[in-house]
């Protein structure tokens, strides 16, 4: 750290975190750790069924308990609260969106759903009373099946919507359905004349990202002030609109905290929860503080369940090994749907776009449909909705390798997309990169050849390595362009920089990160430009009060879009201390005439004429005399950043696998990547990122589950039963780069990360495949556990 | 109530306390030690509450408080040394071994432990030592590294060869 | 997530004391409390809500393995730290370690006991079938100074279910020097590393001068119906030599004779698997290890 010394050198450094000291000694302050005068604790009671009416509630007993303060109902909000859906919470796309309170009324519709909320001076003593709050229920059928859901015939979940079918949607060959149809025809006409098809069903099980901090929310309210909301969220700003809209309480009396440290969200924590609104509304009635830290169990019966779709691909190749057209026909399990901004069909919408991947095709016919059932509704997580759409492709495109008798690798960078930019079928624009040079290089780490001859020897001795790829194109941020329809929030990243007389600079940023580092990065780009250092730099994110306005910690929005305001904001500022300086220097000059480096602004054209950056900044900020005309004063500049299209960044996985072919156990021997994230800020964060997001994925594929039984009760709300992977279950990972900086941000930086897990699963269970080549095994389903590929084998030995 | 006596990372406490009061709300509800952190509902299996309980590393959402009377018990706020955060906190921070920080006190206190315990170990040794700490950031590839650091610097130090 | 009131937190420093203390509740109100690692799930899940929680920490005589001319002794509150650690239990016993050395994770073998995860008898737990493959005997005693003697095969009972009474305590598991040339190993399949056992296998092997087998048990866990022997398969490793044949065929007879269920973590068939798999290994292990190897 100490050899980093040239401001230009701040980007690109190993920097060690400016996060980490009060992270490794226990003076982090997540949710849980902030307590207020007074405060209240809040627990909620959850159905116990999937689908029943609720006969009454009663709730005497509770309210009796020494400690207890209030018990809400349902009831309690149904003419006090706004029903979601609500303009701020809801996409710009068609859909059945179900209407919905905080608490459930009349009826619950999955397992876990709140019907009460007990709040009380003491947690022990609200879990006490939310044991006793008796809700009677008479049970309903359980649409528990996404194909039987769609069914003419099926129970309704949303009776008043007349459907399941919550949102359904075609999204290749143009906007009128005689377009669609044309495009349809002739998708089919390819895969009539076309040498190769593989038609296949591929299954993705319910799974997700589980932070390892639950959901909390804290609330205060005074008569002054209005309300003062904490949240873990990953969009304060969004949930400051909601919580105004829906409580209707005046804008200006709702301030929404992230707080500084978040155990992580991934997706989780980006949606508006009902849980929130039923808190506030407690702290506004008992104008007390009141606080709900969702446990484990709430947490898995509720958030962090995605995936859960069902592709039926098809794939037309030529013989020569030309992909030549993509049909698919996804179902989606979208739950219940009652969740703010996503409604559970966000996500499968976007893996649907996504799902053509980097590779050219002559058409496709790409359309979803999205079920409402009696579980919890779908919510992000990173690898949004693509996750069971490329793990369906890549194996698909494996499949076809194996019909053409051609190595899956070499079919792969056949049909990469040449050059950028490039409109995929489903009308996703990737902007900028270079798809051969990543997989080039992905290819030089691995020596495919010497592994098919190590592969070949192994078998001999009866030991089955098998190797297996995959590639992924992940969104660089979210454009207005694609977030606008999407959810009704623009894309544009937003930055205020401040600085003070004392030459440090203050940044405050309206997303709010848990764990991604971005106070450092920031810092880094920061130093960079002003040519300070990071530890002159302090980064403010979350706060409604005090940053602008900023759609969240989203999408990978921090390395394209926000550290891109961050930029525009520092160049504005670098233009006004120059012009004041050079008008000082009594030179004609601008900015590009002067250096930023190691604490001094240095006139390039005479070295001689240098100024200390903090004595230029308090000059004018504290001695705005003798300025320029027409020049004020004062240094802030708050800059926002929007791409006109959207951005991509690009990655390929290799991984090598040995299998034993009697119990189906198979062991990872080597996970190796390839990168294009554009210019790196910090390369140690984001090797973490990818490090994580590929654990993640591969957590996903072989060990987590979200599991309902017939009954529609989730069997696996606690973690001895959904399985996160453990240090002892998860290999190594090589992680290289083959890097274009982006174009079209300043820096050359593009977001990463979250689209990251997507490409795992399927270069998992190719590698598996490839292993038990002899055997012709064709993995369709996750999770790929031992049994599944036992089971497999079993099967295709007879 | 029942009255208990621990000596929380060197000072004593005597505290009336619910006996159904658990060891980790003991210490962040009574002590305001809010670095230990709870992750899971009733299985204790995320290991982000790992404390030492007389040097030992346990998970303190599994025990009572009234159990650890009588008891010395230390948490991630008590293992930095005077000279500000220690071998092992370092090491975690120049690997980047953490992303969040929400399990990071909880793999501290069980690696602090295991270090003691294994001061060389191997890269596999590591891993099996960490079963007991979940992290959903990093992946684990980075904790490893950091892991390996501080067994590393830690010898060396106890060897002299670095002060 | 919190447990239901405690009206009574008492910390025993004897047998005698510990005795009384749970005799002073009707049943159901009052739980010893050993190493917790399940006690506490169960509390803060609020299926167990005791009035009066008796811990035994502080009881020493329950502590502590000691051999005796062979034979061995366990006390109730040893925990799984020590036996895994334990170097002296190998060979016979060497189960004892194979299992002990991966229940849960380090922070959990720093707390659980052999003691409370033999009379909380859990499905999917390692050490009742240990206990049973290897043959102990539990040593209980009750208020009255009464004390009995019980083996593993009359001790567990189903699924959470024991001999044990509640004003009972167990003191230890014991067992007899063993027969020469006798090995046992324990091995667990779970998804993830030291899970709970979605199937465990416990076989016990006595070698006569030959070489050939003359005393096999097998214990099960992971099971729906509780830790189990498997008769089927000892009958047919008694009198075999342990080539990887007969261990295979002896696998198969288990597997065809218990009752398999589907979960979440594994179907009937993997489990039955799972059975043939770990338990050819646990068997080629308890071979070796009774051979001296």
């Amino acid at each position: 750290m100490s050899a980093v010394e040239n401001s230009a050198d701040w980007l690109g450094a190993r920097l060690a975190r400016k996060e980490d000291l009060r992270l490794v000694t226990g003076q982090g302050r997540y949710l849980a750790d902030i307590v207020l005068p007074g405060m209240l604790h809040a627990v909620f009671v959850r159905s116990e069924y999937a689908h029943a009416r609720i006969t009454g509630i009663d709730t005497s007993e509770a309210a009796a308990m020494p400690g207890v303060v209030a018990i809400f109902t349902g009831a309690d909000f149904k003419d006090t609260v706004k029903p979601m859906p609500q303009p701020v919470v809801k996409p710009n796309l068609p859909a059945r969106y179900p209407t919905f309170w905080p608490l459930a009324i009349e009826k619950v519709k999955f397992h876990g759903e709140p019907v009460a909320v007990v709040i009380a001076r003491d947690k022990y003593v609200a879990e006490d009373a939310a044991e006793c709050v008796y809700v009677d229920y008479e049970e309903l059928p359980v649409v528990r099946d996404p194909e039987q859901a769609l069914a003419a015939d099926s129970p309704l979940v949303h009776e008043e919507d007349g459907s399941n079918e919550i949102f359904a949607m075609t999204l290749t060959g143009g906007e009128t359905p005689e377009e669609q149809a044309a495009n349809a025809a002739a998708v089919e006409e390819i895969f009539q004349r076309a040498d190769v098809v593989v038609a296949e069903r591929f299954r993705c099980h319910r799974t997700g990202i589980t932070p390892m901090e639950p959901r909390g929310v804290l609330c205060d309210w005074n008569d002054s002030d209005g309300l003062t909301a904490w949240i873990t969220t990953q969009r304060p700003h969004i949930d400051r609109l909601a919580l105004s809209d829906l409580l209707e309480i005046p804008a200006e009396q709702v301030r929404v905290v992230a707080p500084r440290d978040q155990g992580g969200g991934f997706g989780v924590k980006a949606p508006f929860y009902r849980e929130n609104l039923a808190i506030a509304y407690a702290a506004k009635a008992l104008r007390r503080p009141v606080r709900w830290v969702e446990s484990r169990y709430e947490s898995l019966m509720n958030v962090g369940q995605e995936r859960d779709q069902i592709n039926d691909l098809e794939i037309a190749a030529s013989k020569d090994g030309k992909l030549l057209a993509v049909r698919n026909r996804g179902v989606a399990d979208n739950g219940v749907g009652t969740t703010g901004v996503y409604w559970g069909f966000v996500m499968p919408f976007l893996g649907a776009v996504e799902l053509p991947n980097a590779y050219t095709w002559e058409r496709g016919d790409v359309s979803l449909r999205c079920a409402t059932t009696n579980k919890a509704a779908l919510t992000p997580s990173r690898a949004f909705g693509h996750f069971p759409t490329r793990f369906a492709l890549e194996r698909a495109i494996d499949m076809v390798a194996h019909k053409l008798d051609m190595e899956p690798a070499e079919l792969r960078r056949r049909n990469l997309v040449p050059s950028l930019p490039y409109t995929s079928v489903t009308g996703e624009y990737y902007d900028s990169g270079d798809f051969v040079k990543v997989w080039d290089n992905l290819m030089a780490q691995v020596d495919l050849p010497a592994f098919r001859a190590e592969q070949a020897r192994a078998r001999e001795e009866g030991r089955y390595l098998g190797i297996g790829f995959a590639c992924g194109v992940e969104l660089s941020g979210v454009a207005s362009e694609l977030l606008v329809p999407m959810e009704n929030q623009p894309g544009y990243g937003a930055a205020t920089v401040r600085l003070d007389p004392r030459g440090k600079v203050y940044v405050f940023g309206g997303d709010a990160p848990g764990g991604q580092g971005h106070e450092t990065t920031t810092a880094q780009v920061v130093a960079s430009l002003f040519g300070i250092r990071p530890s002159d730099v302090v980064v403010t994110t979350g706060d409604t009060g005090t940053t602008p306005f900023g759609s969240g910690s989203i999408g990978a929005r921090a390395g394209s879009y926000f550290v891109s305001a961050v930029a525009k904001a520092c160049a504005e500022l670098k233009d006004k201390i120059t012009r004041i300086l050079a008008h000082d220097l009594q030179i004609e000059a601008s900015v590009q005439h002067f250096e930023f480096t190691n604490g001094e602004i240095i006139y390039l054209g005479d070295a001689a004429k240098r100024k200390p950056f903090t004595e230029v900044v308090e000059r004018i900020i504290m001695f705005p005399i003798n300025l320029p005309e027409d020049e004020v004063g004062g240094l802030e500049h708050t800059a926002f950043f929007e791409a006109a299209k959207p951005m991509i960044c690009f990655n390929a996985d290799c991984c090598i696998v040995e299998v034993d072919v009697e119990s189906g156990n198979f062991s990872i021997k080597r996970w190796v990547t390839s990168e294009d994230v554009g210019t790196v800020i910090n390369p140690n964060i984001v090797d973490g990122q990818m490090h994580g997001a590929i654990v993640q994925g591969l957590s996903n594929a072989m060990f987590e589950e979200f599991v309902y039984d017939e009954q529609g009760q989730q069997m696996s709300a606690d973690f001895e039963h959904y399985k996160l992977a453990t240090a002892a279950d998860v290999p190594d990972i090589e992680i290289t780069y083959a890097p274009t900086p982006c174009p079209h941000t300043p820096l050359g930086t593009r977001g990463i990360g979250e689209g990251r897990p997507s490409s795992v699963p399927g270069a998992l269970s190719n590698a598996v495949c490839d292993a038990l080549r002899p055997w012709g095994v064709e993995i369709t389903d996750l999770p790929l556990r031992p049994g599944s590929v036992w089971q497999k084998l079993r099967e295709a030995r007879g | 109530m029942k009255t208990i006596t621990v000596t929380v990372n060197g000072t004593s406490y005597e505290e009336s306390v619910p006996e159904r009061m658990l060891l980790v709300d003991f210490l962040r509800d009574r002590l305001a030690l809010t670095g230990t952190h709870v992750g899971c509902t009733y299985e204790g299996v995320c290991g982000a509450c790992t404390v030492h309980l007389d040097g030992e590393a346990v998970k303190s959402c599994m025990m009572l408080a009234v159990q650890a009377d009588g008891h010395a018990v230390t948490t991630v706020e008590g293992l930095a040394g005077a000279d500000g955060p220690g071998p092992l906190q370092r090491a975690f921070s120049n690997s980047h071994g953490l992303q969040c920080g929400f399990c990071t006190p909880g793999i501290l206190m069980n690696m602090s432990d295991f270090l003691a315990r294994h001061p060389d170990p191997s890269d596999e040794e590591i891993r099996s030592g960490l079963v007991g700490n979940l992290c959903r950031c990093t992946g684990y590839v980075h904790i490893v590294r950091a892991v390996r650091e501080a067994a590393r610097e830690m010898r060396e130090g106890a060897s002299g060869v670095q002060a | 997530m919190y447990p239901s009131v405690i009206e009574e937190y008492l910390r025993p420093g004897s047998v005698s004391e510990a005795l009384a203390a749970i005799a002073r509740y009707d049943e159901g109100e009052a739980m010893f409390l050993a190493g917790g690692q399940s006690a506490m799930q169960a509390m803060k899940s609020r299926m167990l809500r005791p009035q009066c929680v008796v811990d035994l920490q502080d009881v020493a005589e329950l502590r502590g393995i000691v051999h005796d001319n062979g034979a061995l002794r366990i006390g109730a509150m040893t925990r799984y730290v020590d036996i895994a650690g334990e170097t002296t239990l190998d060979g016979a016993f060497g189960a004892l370690r194979d299992a002990a050395a991966h229940v849960g994770d380090r922070q959990v073998r720093n707390r659980g006991t052999i003691g409370g995860s033999v009379c909380w008898n859990y499905v999917a737990s390692c050490m009742p079938a240990v206990v049973l493959g290897l043959g102990g005997t539990l040593e209980l005693a009750a208020a009255d100074g009464g004390t009995r003697r019980l083996d593993a095969d009359d001790f567990f009972l189903g699924p959470l279910e024991t001999a044990r009474r509640e004003d009972e305590i167990l003191l230890a598991v014991s067992w007899p020097a063993p027969a020469a040339r006798s090995g046992s190993a324990y091995k667990k399949w779970g998804l993830v590393r030291d899970a709970l056992p979605v199937v465990g296998v416990c076989i016990t092997v006595t070698l006569g001068d030959d070489g050939h087998c003359t005393q096999a048990r097998v214990a099960l866990s992971g099971l729906a119906g509780g830790c189990q022997r498997a008769p089927a398969g000892e009958e047919l490793l008694r009198g075999g030599n342990g080539d990887t044949a007969a261990l295979a065929r002896a696998m198969d007879a288990i597997a065809d004779s218990v009752e398999t269920h589907s979960d979440m973590s594994a179907d009937a068939d993997y489990r039955r698997q799972l059975i043939r798999s770990i338990g050819s290994e646990v068997a080629a292990t308890a071979f070796a290890r009774a051979r001296g190897g």
